[in-house]
This record gives structure tokens, C-alpha cells and sequence, in this order.
């Protein structure tokens, strides 16, 4: 996978099909129903029993809907997704007016990969030691795709300029 | 965002006074799995901090868990922490002890 900045956005390319498919469950995982999901991405607020109650009357809802708005966005860009020219591999447009509900479409995703899969802290260090069940690794492998990809959204990761994507030939 | 403040006005009638003028602090955890770079955008984007206070707060939530980000009035305080939540950052709200 490479990424490129141009005046429309961030430009990824050489996207494999697994790539492209771990991509394409972002979606699902921001509106996953599972109660481990919903626990960390509307976790309880308030201590008290009443304004907690308040809080999943009035906050809650509005959240729910801001995540199906997300997820629907997220899936509109990964949909147009396309082959590149060169080869069987895909180019994913993620422009600039989409970079911000991508970063937290990401960071939902990443979490929810998380809690799925029984993972804790010591899975997520850098060549980390912690055993872990291919299921485990494969879900620990996305979370640290999503990052790269953050990471890059975030200006964290150098970034090579190409202009506009109208002047590149993929 | 027009809900919550719904919500508010309703405990005026209902919550016992002492709660209401009281202080709230909006507390954001700490998470192995968010990017430490990310959580410092989110402070910086819904506090409009500066980048350097931020991060501070940033490394307050690595380091010991916690952090208290913004303290005062209840309606603001629950808008900050709906921010906060939109963007996934793991936020609690808490009453500030006399």
C-alpha cells in the first residue's frame, strides 16, 4: 500500500483484496449491535443512576445517529473504490472534506476489533509478545492497518505531494 | 445537541439544587487502542486548546489513566463529553466534590 497527498485528499493505493475487504467492515463494525461494542462506544457517563438514564435518553441517540451518518459515508467512499490500471489492486480516495469521519470511523473500527477479539494492552505494543489466536492476529494485523492509515490522516506519517488526481495516470 | 439541552431543563425542575450549582468535570480514560496523536487533535479541536495543553492532557490520560479536561457547568460539561464520545474517546462525567 502506498499513499499519496493530492489537492483532494489522501489517494491509497496498491490496496490488496484482503486490504480492500478489512477496509470494507469498517462500516459495520462503527454500528455493530454486539454489547461489547456498544459498551466502549456508548460507555456509561455518569455514576448516578438518574442522569445516567437522562444521558441514554438525549445523548445517546444523537451519537447512534452521528455513527450510522459515518458509516454511511465511510461505505459511499470505500463503494468507489476502484481498480488501478496497472494491475488487480485498488486506489481509495479519501478526501479532504471526508478525512475527519474517517479518523473517527478508524478509531471505532480499531476498538471494536478490539473487544471482539478478547484483546488487551499488551496485544497492542509493537512487536508485542502476547499470545494470541490467528483470529486474534488477524484482527490485531487491522487494528494496525487502521493506524497506518490514521496516522496518515493525522499528518503523523511523511507524505509525498502529487498535485491533483486528475494528472496522475492510475 | 438541542436534546441534551432539553434534558437539562428538565432536571432544573426535578434535581435537587446543591447538583445543579455544583461543578462538573468531564474526565476522558485512558485506552490501549486510540492514537495519542488522536486524542490530542480531539482535545485540541473540541476545547480549542492549545496543541501544547493538549498534550499535556494527553499524557496526564497515558500516564495515570485520567485526566479532567474541562470542569464547570453541567449543560457544557455534557456537550463536551457528547463531543468527546462522538470521536471515541472514552469520557465520564462526574459531580466535583465539595
Amino acid at each position: 500500500m502506498w499513499v499519496a497527498r493530492v489537492d483532494e485528499g489522501w489517494l491509497f493505493g496498491d490496496l490488496s483484496p484482503r486490504t480492500a475487504e478489512i477496509l470494507k467492515g469498517v462500516p459495520m463494525l462503527l454500528e455493530s449491535e454486539d454489547p461489547r461494542v456498544r459498551a466502549r462506544l456508548l460507555p456509561e457517563t455518569l455514576d448516578d443512576v438518574g442522569h445516567e438514564a437522562d444521558w441514554r435518553q438525549h445523548a445517546v441517540p444523537e451519537l447512534e445517529r452521528l455513527f450510522a451518518s459515518r458509516s454511511t459515508l465511510v461505505g459511499r467512499d470505500l463503494a468507489a473504490m476502484r481498480p488501478m490500471k496497472s494491475g488487480g489492486k485498488l486506489l481509495l480516495l479519501i478526501t479532504n472534506q471526508h478525512a475527519s469521519a474517517w479518523l473517527a470511523a478508524l478509531n471505532a473500527a480499531r476498538l471494536a476489533l478490539y473487544c471482539l477479539n478478547d484483546l488487551n494492552a499488551a496485544h497492542m505494543e509493537l512487536d508485542s509478545e502476547e499470545p494470541a489466536t490467528p483470529q486474534q492476529q488477524q484482527a490485531i494485523d487491522s487494528i494496525h492497518l487502521m493506524a497506518e492509515m490514521q496516522s496518515v490522516l493525522l499528518g503523523d506519517a511523511p507524505v509525498e505531494s502529487c498535485g491533483s488526481i486528475t494528472d496522475l495516470d492510475l | 445537541m438541542a436534546r441534551v439541552k432539553t434534558a437539562v431543563e428538565t432536571e432544573t425542575k426535578t434535581r435537587p439544587e446543591t447538583q445543579l450549582s455544583r461543578p462538573w468535570n468531564v474526565i476522558v480514560h485512558d485506552d490501549p487502542v486510540t492514537l495519542m496523536t488522536y486524542v490530542t487533535k480531539v482535545l485540541m479541536q473540541v476545547f480549542a486548546y492549545a496543541e501544547s495543553k493538549a498534550r499535556t492532557l494527553m499524557m496526564e490520560v497515558h500516564k495515570t489513566g485520567r485526566s479532567i479536561v474541562w470542569t464547570g457547568g453541567r449543560e457544557q460539561a455534557e456537550l463536551y463529553a457528547q463531543k468527546l464520545q462522538a470521536h471515541h474517546l472514552l469520557t465520564t462525567l462526574e459531580i466535583v466534590d465539595d
